[in-house]
């Protein structure tokens, strides 16, 4: 069966180099499936959970936005961080989620800054996009 | 002439001051391979980015040159971001950097400069020398530097440079060469000017999907691009210094056991001398009770 290779790459690490059959990126216009034979593209990433297959089992990497490249078989992701569900803090994602929601709740109310709301909303995002691929495992 | 007691406590006190420095070169030795190895681990995320950002300059075209952090600043003033380290025995590190802004100084007087600084050694000798120092980075220090803070004093300079307040941005930082060969280097921040290079040089073939379109893409790669190279800026300084403090740290070692044996051939010369001359006394006394 024909292959990609999908390369996650962040400042600290590769954090991913495998051989894969189909991978779902969090593109910024919706999710994006490629499977081998893509054509070459360039795209924009949102926070979300990325999705591949190995060897028919089912993983999920969650990454902060970024970018995708793909050039021949070659899938490149290149992002701040992707994290694997193990390496997934649960509780300091919680810990965001409820802080988030504070936020949020407070800018609400009271003539709150928008720009801070907007940023709550980002971080809330990021911390349930974390808990939701913490429990895909 | 220095006495036996004093030569024995100069004895004492440089091997003392030769453990500390082996000490502190073992700890540089430790340190510099850290940073190299986060160094090394940055490489492939900054060669992706900039392959990134001359393949979609390419698809760009001339559209490039004309985009906002391609072109040069509204403002008068220059801002400079100044990489020195936070603790002195590292050598001729700082100074040498100090010597280079001195000379960017001399060839452009009539500049206005606000500087960012980081390490302490940077931000008291420009304030000693009452220059600007628009912002002093020590949230995280250097040593603790990440990724993300890095990204932060990126964004700092190109907010500034937005806001119309700058005409030009430099970084000043020590580039590493090897390990015995640091150099003072400064490069042009903002307005970008390498990427335009790329684009005569590369040119992609065939269609490329772009997702949502290349421009879209592009204005929200380029901050990236420019997070890296004040990241990578930052590390190599680091391990600049480290370097250099690790060479100096063990050239004191070897001065230190070079002085010691020098005194303890002094020292020894002296207490042969001292025995010899009581002895004769000695015998000089027992010969005139003969």
């Amino acid at each position: 069966m024909a292959t990609l290779t999908l390369r996650v790459i962040t400042p600290d690490k590769i954090a991913l180099d495998a051989s894969v059959a189909s991978v779902v990126i969090p593109g910024a216009d919706g999710q994006i499936g490629i499977l081998p034979r893509h054509a070459p593209m360039i795209s924009a990433l949102n926070a979300g959970l990325l999705r591949y297959t190995v060897d028919g089992r089912k993983s999920v990497l969650f990454v902060t936005g970024g970018f995708a490249e793909v050039r021949g078989e070659t899938v490149r992701v290149v992002t701040e961080a992707g994290e694997k569900p193990e390496e997934i803090d649960e509780a300091r994602a919680k810990e965001a989620e409820k802080r988030a929601r504070a936020r949020i709740a407070a800018g609400k109310t009271a003539e709150g800054d928008p720009v801070d709301l907007l940023r709550a909303e980002a971080a809330l995002r990021r911390a349930l996009l974390r808990l939701s691929a913490r429990e895909s495992r | 002439m220095a006495s036996i007691r004093d030569l024995r406590n100069r004895i004492k006190s440089v091997g003392n001051i030769r453990q500390i420095t082996r000490a502190m070169e073992m700890v540089a030795t430790t340190k510099l391979r850290r940073f190299q190895e986060k160094a090394v681990a940055s490489r492939p995320y900054s060669q992706e980015i900039t392959g990134l950002v001359s393949r979609l300059a390419a698809l760009l075209g001339d559209d490039v040159s004309e985009r906002p952090l391609f072109a040069e600043g509204a403002g008068q003033k220059v801002a400079i971001l100044f990489v020195t380290s936070d603790r002195g025995l590292c050598g001729a590190y700082n100074s040498n950097l100090f010597r280079k802004a001195e000379l960017w100084l001399a060839a452009n007087p009539k500049v206005d400069v606000d500087w960012y600084v980081y390490g302490r050694k940077g931000y008291s000798y420009m304030t000693r020398r009452g220059r600007h120092v628009e912002r002093f980075l020590v949230e995280p220090s250097l040593e603790q530097t990440d990724y993300r803070s890095a990204a932060r004093t990126s964004k700092a300079l190109v907010d500034g440079f937005l806001a119309g307040k700058y005409s030009r941005v430099l970084v000043m930082y020590t580039a590493f060469e090897t390990m015995v060969r640091y150099v003072p280097t400064e490069f042009q921040f903002l307005p970008i000017q390498e990427v335009k290079a790329a684009t005569d040089t590369q040119k992609t073939s065939g269609d490329v999907i772009l997702e949502p379109d290349a421009a879209v893409i592009f204005d929200s790669l380029v901050p990236r691009y420019l997070e890296t190279r004040i990241y990578n800026a930052l590390l190599e300084s680091l391990t600049s210094e480290y370097a250099s403090r690790r060479v100096s740290m063990k050239n004191a070692t070897d001065a230190a056991k070079t002085m010691g044996n020098g005194l303890k051939k002094v020292y020894n010369r002296k207490r042969q001398e001292n025995i010899t001359k009581e002895l004769l006394d000695i015998v000089g006394g027992v010969e005139a009770l003969k």
